[in-house]
């Protein structure tokens, strides 16, 4: 719209300044200015969008995009008068300094009415240090225990925490094995040492000890492993019946091809993460069928609102992404309840009561509700199945979509 | 003389800034992690600058202390202020069992052998759950604000704890620079071979400059474990985090001069802060990659450090004043 | 017999370690520098393995080649912009400029080709082969195999081509070497590029079993900085050894301690043998 005339300089033509101006005196803003606009409210979104979890950073931010443009589409939020939801991101980076001084910052420079993150625990507890002394809410899909472990009064995590997900973990493969004429007496633990392995290895060790079945490898291996032989030796040599690893992602495959390798049939249980991702899959073609998983949650739950996902960003909908849509939904039915955009007012409506409805309905139980150290005591861990490129919920049987197939 | 004036000026600005910051905001906490980091690389600068020994492994002292202070906190109610000085003596003592080892070795050996000594750090403070509280970390406790508890409830005493904890750290490392044994260890650096000859021990010199450097580090372990409230084995034994980040700071500011790791500091830290506000809910991984193009261009631009800029800046006004 | 099985395994992981830290070795060996970026490129190498598979087809082994040549490419644009230029500063502003190079690569993949986690599914992935008792992964010989016609490639090279004389003469004396005729400074272009390409080619050897994102150099970069420091810098016989016995002790270490203690084990004999060997195993030290 704009020449350079032969002196150089940017000559602006008559044109180009006519439709600028129609342009500006068109958008809403200068012709709607008569109808007062509702304050935005200001969510942050602290996520790790660089270092080793971007992946699952960048899944969660998905989540919270779709949910909130549906939300601002539909026409904001009523009682605030329409308002219209402002997502604030900020990448958490892999440090849990970082990720606290990011947190400080939203806090201080962009008026925050809550914080949404942050995947891994570290950082999740690192901002949940500063949210608290601030007073203002954090709602999170991280699940070590000591999230909701230290009587925090900011903190609302809608997932089971990570002892429970490690003995249901242990607890519905026992169920689906004997309904299938299995037993098993024998298992393999294998995790990875950071806090999410250890936390969930934790509650399946309960589990096994509860059920009295004899642990017969228990192993905690580096975050990074690069060679995974040792494990499935030992493995191969303990006699295991079945096996739980809990990874991510390249220990996943790893461990599977490995086991592969040297011809060892066994079930192996995976501990989410690595293991209900659409990279799995990918990763390990026809080897991935069947394999099963806890997870905290499953888009098959609600498919009318998790194929939106789908359609949106090409892939089915993680856990982590629908957990993060879920923390969004509860937020702002929260600052509905409270009819305020105010941190405080918002982290006391979050502390009564049951939401539901919206994203809620992809929860276990079509609702969440906090007690009081903030944990979503509604939230129950799912036993899922790899079929094709698609994970389907198999167990508990009240809420499973396909019978569990087992094999031995 | 001119290095001391423009000390005093920095540390005089140092002192008004957490005057001037919001008490509950942002920028104290930055200002006062700034601070941290600045003496953490001054007291590395006392190996690294003076001993001319580039550790790489440095957070294994760091991370000691955070956990002795925060471990004698939790399990036995002790103050901070004692855990700190309880870590300063075991960071010395590790310190102490690293040199031993590492004392021969060379330039790069040396520099991935303390790597090494740091990741054995972590790895134990990983390991050891029923001390460390394993891969999960452990949280200072949320307590009144007491300051012989060091807890409290603002920034800004934080920031002056790491103001005071600064200038302390630089005085030691002008006191030793200044010292005999500063002169012991310039000599070392120039030529190991000759200062033996001189009669010169080099074995206790190196040894006393780790064990003075691996205390104070320990020390500031402490200093962070109060201000971060939350830590993991990664955060405070972490390489990128911890190690190389202080040797850098060090490094880009004028390694072996007292205000080159202050600089150093001033630049990394707060870059790194503004490269996150403004870049990274742009795109992911877009705010790291301004901040290494950043530092690409300023190492290329002053390879021996910010300080040459205020040598040459010196060495202009000295010879507009001499006719 | 669990002995032998973990000997066996430990050397054929041996095997890739080298190959894959052979290059960092040559760049120090040569120039000097502690290359802290030399990971990255096995990210790269690992990438331009996977998009070869995913849009050709072509088996990541056979794509090691195409690895090498696009990070030799990329090695001599780096190291005639960059590393050039600093090769007279102190040798911790080196150090550091290849930590933001290091930066720069690992964010500029996550900017390019996204965070996801790419693998590839060959046909051997999932075999291996029974000799008695004893399981050899195929994968794993099959990078070893490779790793060691790459090392015999660079030994015939560097002793038998002019250019591997004139970079060891380089390495040797670079003032001698310019007053014998040697460009010096194109021969650090061919160091760098070289060592870089070998890493790379390194990066897509290991691809049948390692799932290649953004970060995934970083996993690597202490392991191979062991290797070649428990070798002994600057000596490619030395990476090769240095390979072998991180392999080994890794391997072994998982026998009699905690797996978890795996790289605590191998730490601390690194620590040991430089205090008894302070040149490192095969130590020719610069």
């Amino acid at each position: 719209m704009s020449r350079k005339n032969s002196a150089g300089t940017i000559q602006m033509n008559r044109r180009a300044v006519l439709s600028g101006t129609a342009a500006l005196l068109a958008s809403p803003s200068i012709i709607s200015s008569a109808r007062a606009e509702a304050p935005a409210v200001n969510v942050g979104v602290i996520m790790p969008l660089s270092g080793p979890n971007a992946q699952f950073g960048i899944n969660g931010r998905n989540g919270i995009e779709l949910a909130a443009d549906e939300i601002n589409a539909a026409g904001g939020i009523a009682e605030l008068g329409g308002a219209r939801i402002n997502l604030v991101v900020a990448d958490a980076t892999s440090t849990p300094t970082t990720a606290g001084n990011v947190a400080q910052r939203l806090i201080t420079q962009a008026d925050i009415t809550a914080v949404l993150g942050a995947f891994a625990s570290s950082l999740t507890l690192a901002i949940s240090e500063v949210t608290e002394r601030r007073d203002i809410p954090l709602l999170t899909m991280s699940f070590a225990d000591q999230i909701t472990g230290r009587g925090y009064k900011n903190i609302f995590q809608v997932v089971a925490k990570a002892s429970v997900i490690g003995k249901a973990q242990f607890d519905y493969t026992a169920a689906i094995a004997q309904a299938a004429g299995s037993k098993i007496d024998k298992i393999a633990i294998m995790y990875e040492d950071t806090a999410y392995g250890t936390a969930q290895a934790n509650g399946l060790r309960a589990g096994a000890k509860a059920a009295n079945v004899e642990i017969v490898m228990d192993d905690a291996y580096p975050l990074g492993i690069t060679d995974t032989t040792p494990l499935v030796n030992k493995l191969r040599g303990s006699g295991a019946q079945a096996v739980f690893p809990v990874s991510y992602l390249n220990d996943s495959l790893l461990i599977i091809r490995t086991m592969r390798q040297q011809k060892l049939a066994i079930p192996a249980i995976g501990g989410a993460a690595g293991y209900v991702i659409p990279d799995f899959e990918k990763g390990l073609g026809e080897f991935s069928e069947n394999v099963l998983s806890i997870n905290t949650s499953n888009y098959d739950l609600a498919p009318e609102l998790t194929d939106r996902f789908r359609k949106r960003f090409g892939y089915f909908m993680v856990h982590e992404a629908l957990e993060h849509a879920v923390c969004l939904e509860v937020l702002v039915q929260a600052i509905k309840k409270a009819k305020s955009a105010k941190a405080e007012d918002v982290a006391s409506a979050l502390r009564g009561g049951k939401f539901t409805g919206g994203w809620i309905n992809g929860m276990t139980g079509g609702a969440v509700q906090f007690n009081e150290s903030g944990l979503n005591v509604l939230s129950v861990p799912l036993m899922v199945q790899w079929r094709g490129k698609d994970i389907v919920t198999v167990w508990p049987k009240d809420v499973a979509k396909s019978a569990p197939v087992w094999r031995t | 003389m001119k290095g001391r004036i423009a000390l005093g000026i920095l540390i005089a600005a140092m002192a008004l800034m957490p005057l001037l910051l919001d008490p509950r905001g942002y920028w104290i906490r930055v200002l006062a992690i700034t601070l941290l980091f600045a003496a953490m690389a001054q007291a590395w600068n006392i190996v690294g600058g003076l001993a001319n020994q580039i550790s790489l492994g440095h957070a294994a002292f760091f991370g000691i202390g955070a956990y002795t202070s925060t471990v004698l906190l939790l399990k036995f109610g002790i103050s901070p202020w004692l855990g700190m000085f309880a870590g300063g003596v075991l960071g010395g003592l590790a310190a102490f069992i690293i040199a031993i080892p590492t004392m021969r070795l060379q330039g790069h050996y040396f520099a991935l052998a303390t790597l090494a000594f740091g990741e054995v750090m972590r790895v134990i403070a990983n390991v050891w759950t029923s001390l460390t509280g394993g891969p999960g970390g452990l949280s200072v406790p949320f307590t009144a604000p007491d300051f012989f508890a060091f807890s409290f409830k603002l920034l800004r005493p934080h920031a002056y704890i790491a103001l005071a904890a600064l200038v302390i750290v630089t005085a030691i490392f002008e006191g030793i620079r200044r010292s005999a044994m500063g002169y012991r260890l310039r000599a070392i650096r120039q030529n190991p071979a000759a200062a033996e000859v001189i009669g010169v021990d080099t074995t206790r010199v190196k040894l006393q400059a780790a064990v003075i450097s691996g205390a104070l580090t320990a020390m500031l372990g402490t200093l962070y474990a109060q201000v971060a409230v939350f830590f993991d084995p990664d955060t405070v034994f972490g390489i990128a985090g911890i190690s190389i980040r202080i040797a850098l700071i060090a490094i880009l500011g004028g390694v072996g001069t007292a205000a080159g790791p202050i600089l150093g500091a001033f630049f990394i830290i707060p870059l790194e802060e503004i490269m996150n506000d403004l870049l990274s809910s742009r795109a992911a991984g877009l705010s790291q990659l301004a901040f290494g193009v950043i530092l690409i261009a300023v190492i290329l631009w002053r390879p021996r450090g910010f300080i040459t800029v205020f040598d040459q800046l010196w060495a202009r006004w000295s010879r507009m004043r001499s006719p | 017999m669990s002995l032998i099985q973990a000997i066996l395994d430990g050397l054929l992981i041996g095997g890739v370690y080298a190959v894959i830290s052979i290059g960092l070795t040559l760049v120090y060996g040569v120039m000097g520098i502690v290359n802290f970026a030399q990971a990255e490129f096995l990210t790269i190498g690992m990438f331009v393995a996977w998009f070869a598979w995913a849009f050709l087809g072509l088996d990541p082994v056979l794509a090691a080649p195409l690895s090498f040549a696009v990070a030799f490419a990329i090695g001599w644009v780096v190291q005639g912009q960059l590393i050039a230029r600093v090769l007279s500063a102190p040798s911790v502003a080196q150090i550091f400029l290849t930590v933001g190079i290091l930066i720069v690569i690992e964010n500029g993949s996550l900017l390019l080709f996204g965070s996801q986690f790419r693998s590839v599914t060959t046909s051997y992935q999932t075999e291996s082969l029974s000799v008695g008792p004893l399981f050899i992964s195929v994968p794993y010989l099959i990078a070893f195999s490779m790793s060691l016609a790459c090392g015999v490639a660079l030994w015939w090279f560097m002793r038998a081509s002019w250019f591997g004389r004139a970079m060891r003469a380089t390495a040797q004396n670079p003032a001698a070497a310019r007053l014998m005729g040697i460009d010096t400074a194109l021969m650090y272009k061919m160091a760098f590029a070289l060592g870089v390409g070998l890493t790379a080619f390194g990066g897509a050897v290991i691809l049948p079993y390692v799932t290649v994102f953004p970060g995934v150099g970083g996993q690597f970069v202490v392991l191979m900085f062991t290797v070649v420091v428990l070798g002994g810098l600057g000596s490619v016989a030395g990476a090769v050894v240095g390979g072998l016995a991180v392999g080994v002790i890794q391997s072994l270490s998982s026998l009699f301690f905690p797996i978890q203690l795996q790289n605590l084990v191998l730490f601390v004999v690194f620590i040991l043998v430089l205090a008894v060997r302070p040149q490192g195993l095969v130590g020719a030290s610069r």
